[in-house]
């Protein structure tokens, strides 16, 4: 797959990247961002967003950093690359909704 | 806050071990601060509602996705994404990996197959005669009742007229209550006659049933006026007979009486069902049952009929069988004074409909589905095996995986979908295999056990195979990685690269296989023993019979042309004259009944001055025309046989078998002592003792012989001979005894018969040897059965003994040539590995013992005049094993000493 057209990323990896964005966050701040961009369609718990964190490690979107002396928990913070993704999913997320827009299917916000 | 929500957190802990270790490892402390966090802002509720909502994706973000291909799972739509995918690409892994392999593949599946197949048809035999629905509605509702004197040794026996009808009007805990009965009645008409069961059934039985018609209708009450000839037939006879016509209303003719059929039932209705002691042919036809006024009356003799009841709603069978209890006092009382006093007690018992036709056979049934399990435990402790064999040549493949990045779980879920590819193929062929060989091998067998008589597939034996199959792909796809689980990768892969040995550990899981399969394999082999040695002590029974070259076969003469004493005197005189002169025949007799089969009438009788003479039991007895003794080879001890006056005019005379003599008579002479028919107070004549005769079994083989009383038919009145009901005396046995081959006579004396009467039909023709071999049937099926399971136990604990010791000399080529070059000479390296291979054996063969001495026990009430710690067997058995166990050893054995020292260093 050619680097500048990454493929759709899953909602739940979406959604942590677009926590992640303003700055490192731990697990239980991650999920309450989660809850927060996306509602009720996404549900989802700390050991989801841990697991989907480590396959994201994997794959070079995120790093965890050193964690503050008072707090244990471990804190993710964006890499370049997760960067890179957000943005393009945004993008291609925008120009869905361009094209919806243009279609005028009615179900523009109000 | 810590202390309010402990037990979430305890329970939170325990579900955390669910993750994988190093998952586990890295996050516990933030999945555990995260949950008490939820805990304290959002409640318990919210916490673990969140919590557990959480564990499938995560678990599967976690097990699944944790495979070498990192980044899987962070973009939608890739292949291999679900649980499904990643299943079907381990199943075309497995599928590749077998098809490169395809020795390996035969073996497993042919021996896996071979085991289920075993259990597919054991559990087939099972399933027809324990577990498939009777086809009755609500079925497990249905009672038979039975009814006994238990004072006079008759522990059971079917129901007299006079008893139904009592019981009908005064039984509480039925909702119905029907009876009937079976016999053979000749059905004649346009084409050659035949013999049919006909049941005779009262208006209740098919309401009883629940079974509707499919063509035209049942029985009802309204049918049992006195004249009513109509009839339902057999879907059976519908097709046979009338070619699946229009037949309503159309004219069968029964016992040369017209009647008019009214309904044809369904293909897969069969009553009564086999299996049952009385009554327990299935009909081809169906008519009323009627009663006539001297049967109404027939107190304390008659007891022929059948009787099903059906459980009112919220009663008990153990209710119902106290409530006809308590009856059958109240009945007794009906009885006239003079039987009363003389039978002393009468019992009246119900008994579920289903225990009846299964009760016999269950025992048996089990025994051999619990020796079929232990054959394929050992097929499974054999695969179990060449997969250990086969784990350690893949040993390199298994650690490139492992060095590749494949996580531990994927690499057992892949072995696990080979194990289940492999038994998925062994399942499908064992499930032929089962129904082959149920169509073929022993069905001769198994059609004398009462109750296998549709043998058919269905659901329930596919689903058990199939579950079977899939325990068995858990059993010997889970023992290899039990012994593999724990090995280092770098060991794997250096170990790859030059030669391939088998771990300490792997070594002991073969150990544990070979020593159980030879465990196993004596258990049956012990069980089959001593199956086979109570076999042959019934075939050397002496039965009382001389069997062989003697022609057997039966006629009844229907009341329509034979209602009358002297037509019936005409017909057995004539017949037994042409008989006797036929060419060939040394002697020929006739009788209403067959010696051995123990299917002769029961009556109770009185032996004058006899000892405990009021308490005698009923008393087997048989009517004959001709030379009975001469025929069936029964000697006459004491006295002499009937003359040719007492044939045809009733003399009082009685020929009685030892066993009445040494009973009643002890240490006197018997002959000119007198018996009679009935309790002491009957008024039947006297008939005086002329002969004894020698004992024969009569009935279940297994029995003692009982006591038999041999009369002329001149000895029957004319009224009972001519009676239109209670055609026994005119249901004759033919009998002939040959000089050469008794099946030659066949012809001969069926055209005797149809020389007297075309339309007579012959039904029940066979010698006396079939006739004994048959009453032995159900042991020599047991027998037959285990014996075949043991050899196959045998042969397999061989193979897989001979598969370790191969695999290991194969391994140890160079060690063997090492100690070779070294001096050692052939034989020791020959010792060595015999050593080592019967060491095994060995242990298997002690725990084999004392698997045997527990599992044989249960064999006790099968055994006949065989111990069951039967020194033979249990000095045989394990004999066999260790033979075959050196054979197996000797062929590596042998090939261990004779490597060539050279080749075998240079190989390195």
């Amino acid at each position: 797959m050619p680097p500048h057209t990454p493929p759709p990323l899953t909602p739940a990896v979406f959604h942590i990247l677009l926590a992640l964005a303003d700055g490192p966050l731990h697990g239980y701040a991650i999920m309450q961002a989660v809850e927060e961009s996306a509602g009720a369609e996404l549900r989802m718990g700390p050991g989801t967003i841990y697991g989907s964190l480590q396959r994201m490690e994997e794959a070079g979107l995120v790093r965890e950093v050193p964690a503050r002396s008072d707090d244990r928990r471990r804190v993710f913070t964006l890499l370049p690359a997760g960067r890179r993704a957000l943005v393009a999913e945004s993008q291609r997320l925008m120009r869905l909704a361009a094209l919806v827009r243009a279609r005028r299917l009615g179900i523009e916000e109000a | 806050m810590i202390v309010r929500h402990r037990w979430s957190r305890l329970v939170f802990g325990v579900l955390l071990r669910l993750y994988p270790a190093e998952f586990r490892a890295r996050f516990r402390r933030d999945l555990e601060a995260d949950f008490t966090e939820l805990l304290a802002q959002r409640g318990r509720r919210a916490a673990w509602s969140r919590a557990l909502h959480d564990l499938a994706p995560s678990l599967r973000i976690t097990h699944v996705d944790a495979q070498a291909t990192a980044g899987r799972r962070l973009y939608t739509h890739r292949p291999g994404d679900s649980v499904g995918a990643s299943v079907l690409f381990d199943l075309r892994h497995a599928v590749r990996a077998l098809a490169r392999a395809p020795g390996f593949t035969a073996v497993v599946v042919l021996t896996l197959a071979m085991g289920i197949g075993a259990n597919s048809a054991m559990f087939t035999l099972v399933n027809a005669a324990l577990l498939r629905p009777l086809g009755f509605h609500e079925a497990d509702r249905l009672m038979l009742i039975y009814e006994a004197i238990p004072a006079r040794g008759v522990d059971r026996f079917g129901v007299s007229p006079p008893d139904y009808l009592d019981l009908r009007a005064m039984q509480m805990s039925f909702s119905a209550i029907g009876a009937y009965r079976v016999s053979p009645f000749e059905l004649s008409g346009t084409e050659t006659s035949e013999r049919v069961a006909v049941a005779q059934v009262s208006g209740e039985v098919f309401p009883l049933l629940g079974v509707n018609a499919t063509v035209g209708r049942t029985l009802t009450t309204n049918d049992d006026g006195a004249n009513a000839r109509v009839a339902v037939i057999s879907h059976g006879l519908w097709q046979r007979r009338f070619a699946s016509g229009d037949v309503l209303q159309q004219q069968i003719t029964l016992d040369r009486q017209p009647y008019l059929i009214v309904g044809v039932m369904p293909a897969a209705f069969q009553f009564p069902k086999r299996g049952a002691e009385l009554n327990g042919e299935p009909a081809d036809v169906f008519v009323p049952l009627v009663f006539n006024p001297f049967e109404r009356q027939a107190r304390g003799m008659m007891y022929n009929y059948s009787v099903l009841a059906r459980l009112k709603p919220g009663v008990s069978a153990r209710q119902a069988n106290a409530d006809t209890s308590a009856l059958a006092l109240r009945i007794r009382d009906n009885y006239p004074a003079v039987v009363r006093e003389a039978m002393q007690s009468l019992a009246i018992t119900a008994v579920p409909l289903r225990d009846d036709l299964s009760g016999p056979v269950r025992t048996p049934l089990l025994i051999l589905l619990a020796a079929v399990a232990l054959v394929l435990l050992v097929a499974c402790a054999n695969v179990a095996n060449l997969v250990l064999s086969r784990a350690v040549v893949r040993s390199r493949e298994i650690g490139l995986r492992v060095a590749l990045g494949a996580a531990q779980r994927r690499l057992v879920q892949m072995l696990l979908a080979e194990s289940l590819l492999l038994a998925a193929l062994a399942g499908g062929l064992g499930l032929l295999i089962g129904q082959w060989v149920l169509r073929t091998v022993p069905l001769a067998l198994a059609a004398s056990l009462p109750a296998v008589h549709d043998v058919t597939l269905d659901w329930r034996v596919v689903a058990f195979t199939f579950v079977i199959s899939a325990a068995t792909a858990g059993v010997f796809g889970l023992v290899p990685l039990a012994a593999g689980a724990r090995r280092d990768v770098h060991d794997l892969l250096r170990e790859g690269t030059a030669r391939l040995t088998a771990s300490a550990r792997q070594h002991r899981v073969q150990a544990v296989c070979v020593v159980a399969s030879v465990a196993l394999a004596l258990v049956l082999l012990a069980g089959a023993g001593l199956l086979v040695r109570s076999v042959n002590n019934l075939l050397a029974l002496d039965t009382g019979v001389r069997a062989d070259n003697v022609l057997t076969m039966k006629v009844a003469l229907p009341y329509a042309g034979y209602n009358s004493g002297p037509v019936v005197r005409n017909f057995l005189r004539a017949l037994h004259e042409r008989v006797s002169v036929l060419p060939g025949v040394r002697a020929a007799v006739l009788a209403t009944d067959l010696p051995v089969t123990g299917e002769g009438e029961r009556r109770a009788f009185t032996p004058e001055h006899g000892v405990d003479a009021a308490n005698a039991p009923g008393v087997a007895v048989t009517w004959v025309y001709g030379d009975y003794f001469a025929t069936y080879g029964v000697p006459i001890v004491r006295g002499r046989t009937f003359t040719p006056e007492e044939q045809t005019e009733n003399r009082q005379v009685a020929v009685v078998s030892a066993g009445v003599a040494e009973r009643f008579w002890p240490g006197q002479d018997p002959i000119g002592r007198r018996i009679k028919w009935g309790l002491p107070g009957s008024a039947a004549p006297w008939n005086e003792v002329i002969g004894i005769a020698g004992d024969v079994i009569d009935g279940p083989i297994t029995s003692t012989p009982i006591i038999h009383v041999y009369v002329p038919y001149a000895d029957v009145p004319d009224a009972a001979l001519g009676a239109p009901v209670g055609g026994l005396l005119r249901q004759v046995t033919i009998g002939a005894h040959a000089e050469t081959d008794a099946a030659a006579l066949t012809s001969s004396v069926r055209a005797a018969v149809a020389s007297l009467d075309r339309s007579l039909a012959l039904t029940d023709v066979t010698t006396m040897e079939d006739v004994v071999r048959e009453v032995t049937a159900p042991q020599r099926f047991s027998a037959a059965v285990m014996a075949l399971f043991a050899a196959g136990a045998l042969l397999m604990a061989g193979i897989g003994l001979y598969g370790v010791l191969a695999f290991t000399v194969a391994q140890r080529t160079r060690e063997m040539g090492v100690r070779l070059a070294l001096g050692a000479r052939a034989g020791e390296v020959l010792r060595l590995v015999i050593r080592e291979g019967m060491t095994l054996a060995a242990v298997g063969l002690v725990c084999g013992l004392a698997g045997a001495v527990a599992a044989v026990r249960l064999l006790s009430a099968q055994l006949f005049r065989t111990e069951v710690y039967d020194p033979v067997t249990f000095v045989a058995a394990p004999l066999v094993l260790a033979l075959a166990a050196l054979l197996a050893c000797y062929v590596p054995a042998r090939r261990a000493a004779t490597v060539d020292p050279i080749a075998a260093l240079r190989a390195e």
